[in-house]
């Protein structure tokens, strides 16, 4: 018997059918929206409100931005993946993983598409990058297996459960203003060095952005203790994704 | 996918239990798990209780049975969808499965790109599926269609492509259900020729239906569920016997047309079939006796009292009617019976109607019972027509 690696490809051609059905544009929204959504916070944040005096500050927000979005991307997007998906599970008994990894490496394709064209223009800013620039594939990495293990529980629980997206949608919202993505935890609450904490090291997505900050914009984000710290989290993400996940499969096709 | 020591073709279930729950609103919240919100709902479903089966390679299986006996659940487990609670559902090789009519499809894909996600799922590469693609449109016979959003298709062009896939994929293990059904009757037959090619070939066909005479056409071994047990196993001419005497059972004595109380002068109060030996039976072997017993019962004097009966044939064509004037004792009721000697019909079900009335108008149908004949290795259609063969060499130039 063949692998499912086909099965997959598949997926992710029918993921990027989902999400830009009927656009004649096609690919070309993969980057026109999350580069209009990336220009209008710039805008906001950097030239109407500018609340603090960062340089580059356009260079700050998108890098925080990037990884933001995929995040959250992947996870409201793989919620009622498995349910879009159901005339699948119901035919075959395929590694049922393969869906929310779709909607994941979708949202990994349009991430690496924004890089692209965000990288350029961190170049043209700072003038030159340091070696951290190495990272750069390593954090993605690790970011897309901390992605697809909040994926797997948040797909196959809400597949259970009717009202997981609609919560989760809640929860993304205080999670992106508490998230450093339009400020810089060195900076801030110097005088709460508790709440700084809580909100450096308790939000499992900050230590991705500030190295992903520290990799395009500069500035020491880049640290021992950040790498660490995701390689953990990319680690117990993925190993508790994959344990909830193959817990509750089973009765998939009887729930959907 | 996990073989263990089977052979590919091969099919084991073991005390195969599996229950499901019916719930008007099938999907819970997290709220309602959180606050220990316990709904009341009915208990769950026994669907399989410990069914026991061994296919072997090359064997052609039908699974008949009366609606929720399990059939279907069967299918699903053996494809490996829905986990047994407890038990061992294990099947060899690859197994392909037409379970439902939409179910693998991709709405907004075209016919085509159907076919390369189909062969995907059962873990096809796309040079494999790109080499099978156009025996799989042939086989189809959609033209043009085949590049059309499936979306559009009408349930027989599901069928058409949904079979053709399957058919192609090399299967060790075919589940189908019922979904034969829907094709037109050429598709048919060249679904069930290409069945037979790959039964040849050594594959295993486990097949659903409600039609006995598809069953007997392509299985070689009829297992009869109810109520989520074996209740026969074995040779399909015996298999399908029981089951029409376990469907019989639900035949009852004679359905009333009407409501009660809407009576005409002359009322068909009872009506019922027996056997040679005078017992109460729904089956009838071509050949036996069959006598239909009728009370008739009015509730004044009629001056015509006239009674009809109607036999009818499956999908309603007229096999028999007869009429007869009927005479009444002074309470006003009448026994008759309908006597056949030697019932000249084949494998099927029938309708027997009575109607009675007064003069004039022939009387409407106020009671319809149900009885089946076995199908038999001999002669088909409706009428055993007793005809014999000669040979004519014998007796040269006879003028």
């Amino acid at each position: 018997m063949g692998d499912y690696r086909y099965l997959f490809s598949q997926l992710v051609r029918r993921e990027l059918r989902r999400k830009y059905k009927g656009s004649t544009l096609g690919v070309v929204w993969y980057l026109i929206n999350p580069l209009v959504l990336l220009g209008a916070y710039t805008f906001m944040f950097s030239f109407v409100l500018h609340p603090q005096n960062i340089r580059a500050f356009p260079i700050f927000v998108m890098a925080g931005l990037v990884v933001w979005t995929f995040f959250q991307q992947s996870v409201l997007y793989s919620a009622d993946a498995l349910i879009e998906q159901g005339a699948l599970i119901r035919k075959a008994r395929f590694p049922r993983e393969a869906i929310p990894a779709a909607v994941v490496a979708v949202q990994l394709i349009t991430m690496c598409a924004l890089l692209i064209v965000v990288i350029p223009i961190a170049l043209a800013v700072r003038g030159t990058f340091g070696p951290d620039l190495l990272l750069l594939p390593v954090v993605v990495a690790l970011l897309f297996a901390f992605a697809l293990g909040c994926a797997l529980i948040v797909s196959v629980l809400h597949a259970y459960f009717r009202d997981v997206l609609p919560i989760v949608t809640a929860a993304l919202l205080p999670w992106f203003f508490l998230s450093p993505i339009f400020f810089q935890l060195s900076t801030l609450l110097k005088s709460h060095p508790a709440i700084r904490a809580a909100l450096e090291w308790g939000n499992p997505v900050a230590p991705f952005i500030e190295l992903m900050r520290g990799i395009l914009w500069g500035g020491g984000g880049v640290t021992p203790g950040r790498l660490l710290y995701v390689v953990v989290a990319a680690g117990l993400s993925l190993a508790i994704g994959t344990t909830v996940f193959r817990r509750m499969e089973g009765e998939l096709a009887v729930v959907l | 996918m996990s073989t263990g020591s089977l052979r590919p073709g091969q099919i084991v279930l073991r005390d195969a239990t599996r229950s499901f729950s019916v719930r008007a609103d099938n999907a819970r919240t997290l709220k309602g798990v959180f606050i220990g919100q316990r709904v009341a709902g009915p208990p769950p479903i026994p669907a399989l209780r410990g069914v026991n089966l061994t296919i072997e390679p090359g064997e052609t299986v039908g699974i008949v049975g009366r609606n929720g006996a399990g059939k279907t659940s069967t299918l699903k487990v053996l494809a490996g969808i829905v986990p047994l609670q407890s038990g061992e559902a294990r099947c060899g090789g690859r197994v392909v499965s037409l379970l439902e009519l939409a179910s693998g499809f991709a709405r907004d894909f075209s016919g085509r790109e159907n076919i390369l996600l189909q062969g995907a799922l059962y873990g096809f590469s796309k040079a494999e599926m790109e080499a099978r693609m156009q025996t799989i449109i042939d086989f189809s016979e959609l033209g043009e269609f085949i590049d059309v959003p499936v979306k559009t298709y009408s349930s027989g062009m599901f069928v058409r492509l949904g079979f053709s896939i399957a058919a192609h994929l090399e299967a060790d293990v075919l589940l189908i259900d019922e979904v034969l059904a829907v094709g037109d009757e050429a598709f048919q037959r060249k679904c069930l020729r290409r069945i037979s090619e790959q039964i040849a070939a050594g594959a295993t066909l486990v097949l659903v239906s409600h039609d006995p005479g598809s069953i007997e056409r392509v299985c070689g071994r009829v297992v009869v569920l109810d109520a989520g047990r074996v209740e026969f196993d074995g040779p399909t001419a015996e298999g399908l016997l029981h089951y029409h005497r376990l469907m019989g059972t639900e035949y009852g004595s004679g359905t009333s047309l009407r409501p009660a109380g809407d009576g005409g002068p002359l009322e068909v109060a009872e009506l019922e079939l027996r056997d040679g030996a005078g017992h109460t039976a729904s089956v009838f072997p071509t050949g036996a006796a069959l006598t239909a017993a009728i009370v008739l019962r009015s509730s004044r004097t009629l001056t015509d009292p006239r009674l009809v009966l109607e036999l009818r044939g499956e999908g309603g064509a007229l096999v028999h009617r007869t009429a007869t004037p009927v005479e009444l004792d002074p309470a006003g009721t009448a026994l008759l019976a309908f006597e056949i000697g030697e019932v000249p019909l084949l494998g099927g079900d029938y309708d027997l109607s009575v109607g009675a009335g007064e003069g004039g108008d022939p009387p409407a149908l106020q009671r319809t019972i149900r009885f089946s004949v076995p199908h038999g290795d001999g002669p088909q259609g409706i009428v055993d027509l007793r005809g014999e063969w000669r040979s004519l060499a014998a007796e040269p130039a006879r003028r």
